[in-house]
């Protein structure tokens, strides 16, 4: 159990810059997943914290210790690699046995040891077969088990679900997230499914280029991104965004889009009253756009016209994809809604959950 | 579509006798090349076939059939030929065959190894010049070699000579290489003494030998995912650990068919013992195939080497299925 720190941590492979001036405080027992794009770096920080590759600059520090010229074995992680990493040549007890026995660990210390994370991840019956006859999800636990019997510190998770199956990833999603909690222990996931970091972290750290873009709870990211990149990489679909100007118009402000205006109300418009004329981008979540006929009363919602171009029925909810003069949006609607390709229509903007960032900057104003 | 009866059985046999027709010619000459030379040879094995029925080969009058008498005269060593004796060079070739194995497997996977370090320099021309010694002809490796090992102007006498003189035993070293019949380590392989030829072709055969295990190896090595490594430095293996626990057993369904190459070419590496010791000294490096051609080439003893082949054929298709079962048994790893 510790913390783990990144202080001002530089990147660098020859002259391209991976990771730039990285900061995280990750704490004690938190789970926290670093999520973003491909190639965005958030493996290498976990590389760098594994001590698989060097740092150029900065400081990690594990615990009270920094680790910059700690060996990957003296660290205390255990980590669970995207391809497994299982050993073909060993028996799945052998797996996660071996890094025990590099340790001169007791042999009925790692019996109980195996058996007990074999339990966990109920894989009991399957600890005398190679890796090869054993399916991707079985195999994934085996790599978990292989991190578990090391009693570590900080658990370091590389995109450990991208190679299963949809249905095989929810039921893991759910598996890890319960190791979490059971084993009461600090874990550091990566990935690029934003849907994964939503259901399972404490806090999300969102990279992109290189760059930490926010650091905060699931909620907390989905309700008030930070900038633009963070707004349209949480939630899915993603939120709409739409180029505008903020117009005064006598006491009230409106977003103009072009091809429509929309009023922001009273209770939100403070920050913006002196920003008559200044371009940005107005950002709306689909779910808060509503077939008119079922749009809930109690909201500040505002009439946009607009044209069905695609239909997907979900069942629970239906996706409307909107045709509005030059701009395209994705509204999350009641599965009653009667609207069909082509028709035209009035949607509802719900008002009281917008967004609104700076147009060159792309931080948002609030 | 009506297709006439007889038309239809016609088509049915061209379809039937073209491959047999396109077959033929090979068929022909491996009739001519390979099949009647062999069977021949079974039938003047049991015979005193020598140069006088050279003209008139079976239909010669003085032909006899001697029944296995060429057989029992070589395996009781009754052949009226010096320093024979058949099973003692059956035992150096296989130790020959072995020791080879022994020596290359571990060298080239070692080197290979090396050469696969992240970040070493130049490692295309290493890799490059390593398999230089496998594209010489074996007549120029073997007289390079040779004369290495030569007792007056050897490179390899005089290398041991500056050797000593460092540690202050001055003057000139003439090691006979290829005359010492007295073995170096005496009881070394019991029943086949091995001379200093033994070690002197030892030598020359691993720089020969080496490279090619090096580059199975180097394609093996290859195909070992590197986050294997990485998992394994996390669970605390050191670089050797590593190289024990993850690169040798990772190795081995690729290494052990090419030991089991190497066994086979160095048991019938022919030309390259002939051109360097001839088999000599006193037939200490005799192989089963230098020992046959002698029979053939200065002995003219048609018959009895006939003999000799059909027993090598024998011994060969022995290792060849004790191999096959080895190669067969290795177990790849690969996800099927």
């Amino acid at each position: 159990m510790a913390s783990v720190t990144y202080k001002n941590v530089v990147k660098k492979f020859g002259d391209l810059t991976i990771i730039k001036n990285l900061n995280i405080a990750v704490e004690d027992k938190e789970f926290l997943v670093l999520v973003g794009p491909s190639g965005c770096g958030k493996t290498t920080a976990l590389r760098l914290l594994a001590g698989l590759e060097e740092i150029s600059d900065g400081e990690i520090v594990i615990g009270d210790r920094v680790v910059n010229d700690v060996a990957p074995k003296d660290r205390d992680i255990a980590m669970v690699f995207q391809s497994y990493a299982l050993y073909p040549h060993l028996s799945v007890y052998d797996n996660m046995a071996f890094g025990l026995k590099l340790r001169k660990t007791p042999k009925d210390e790692i019996q109980r040891r195996v058996n007990q994370a074999a339990e966990i991840l109920g894989i009991t019956d399957l600890l005398q077969r190679k890796p090869r006859q054993l399916s991707g999800g079985q195999r994934q636990r085996v790599a978990v088990g292989r991190a578990i019997v090391r009693e570590p510190k900080v658990f370091l998770f590389d995109e450990p679900l991208s190679n299963l199956d949809a249905k095989l990833r929810v039921q893991m999603r759910a598996e890890i997230s319960k190791l979490h909690q059971r084993l009461q222990t600090t874990f550091i996931y990566v990935t690029h499914d934003q849907t994964e970091a939503m259901t399972m972290a404490t806090r999300i750290a969102v990279i992109n280029k290189g760059n930490l873009q926010q650091l905060d709870t699931p909620q907390n990211l989905y309700d008030s991104p930070n900038n633009l990149f963070v707004a349209g990489f949480i939630g899915s679909p993603a939120m709409n965004f739409f180029p505008a100007k903020l117009v005064k118009s006598g006491e009230k402000i409106l977003v103009d889009a072009g091809d429509f205006k929309v009023k922001i109300p009273d209770s939100h418009s403070a920050p913006y009253k002196s920003m008559d004329g200044r371009s940005i981008i107005f950002g709306i979540r689909p779910e808060n756009i509503h077939d008119a006929e079922f749009a809930p009363q109690n909201i500040h919602g505002e009439k946009v016209s607009a044209k069905v171009d695609v239909t997907e029925l979900m069942g629970n909810e239906t996706l409307i994809y909107l045709v509005s003069g030059r701009n395209t949006f994705v509204g999350r609607v009641d599965p009653r809604s009667k609207l069909r390709v082509n028709d035209s229509t009035q949607v509802v903007f719900d008002m009281d959950k917008f967004h609104i960032f700076d147009a060159s900057a792309e931080e948002a104003i609030r | 579509m009506e297709i006439s009866k007889p038309s239809s059985r016609k088509v049915q046999w061209r379809k039937i006798s073209l491959p047999y027709f396109y077959l033929l010619p090979a068929f022909l000459i491996m009739g001519v090349i390979t099949f009647y030379p062999l069977i021949y040879q079974v039938i003047i094995s049991f015979t005193n076939f020598d140069t006088k029925h050279l003209l008139l080969g079976l239909n010669s009058p003085e032909l006899e059939f001697i029944g296995f008498k060429n057989y029992v005269d070589i395996f009781t060593a009754a052949l009226p030929v010096e320093n024979f004796n058949f099973f003692r060079v059956l035992e150096f070739n296989f130790w020959w065959a072995l020791s080879n194995v022994i020596l290359h497997v571990p060298a080239g996977v070692l080197i290979a190894t090396l050469l696969n370090t992240e970040g070493l320099w130049l490692k295309r021309i290493y890799r490059a010049a390593y398999i230089l010694p496998v594209v010489i002809p074996p007549l120029v490796v073997a007289t390079i070699w040779t004369n290495i090992f030569d007792e007056r102007y050897g490179a390899m006498n005089q290398l041991l000579a500056n050797i000593s003189t460092y540690f202050g035993q001055a003057g000139p070293i003439y090691i006979r290489w290829f005359e010492d019949v007295k073995p170096p380590i005496p009881g070394f392989l019991p029943g086949a003494p091995l001379t200093l030829a033994y070690y002197a072709m030892m030598i020359a055969n691993f720089w020969l030998g080496w490279p090619f295990m090096s580059v199975v190896a180097t394609g093996a090595l290859q195909s070992i995912p590197r986050d294997l490594y990485e998992a394994a430095s996390i669970d605390g293996a050191t670089g050797s650990q590593q190289f024990w626990n993850i690169t040798v057993p990772l190795l081995r369904p690729a290494m052990i068919p090419a030991a089991v190459y190497g066994f086979t070419i160095s048991f019938n590496l022919f030309n390259f013992v002939f051109f360097m010791t001839g088999g000599g000294p006193a037939r200490s490096t005799e192989l089963l195939v230098t020992f046959a051609y002698n029979l053939v080439r200065n002995l003219r003893w048609y018959g009895v080497a006939a003999a000799f082949a059909v027993i090598i054929f024998a011994v060969a298709m022995i290792v060849f299925l004790i191999t096959n079962r080895i190669t067969r048994a290795t177990q790849n790893y690969s996800e099927a």
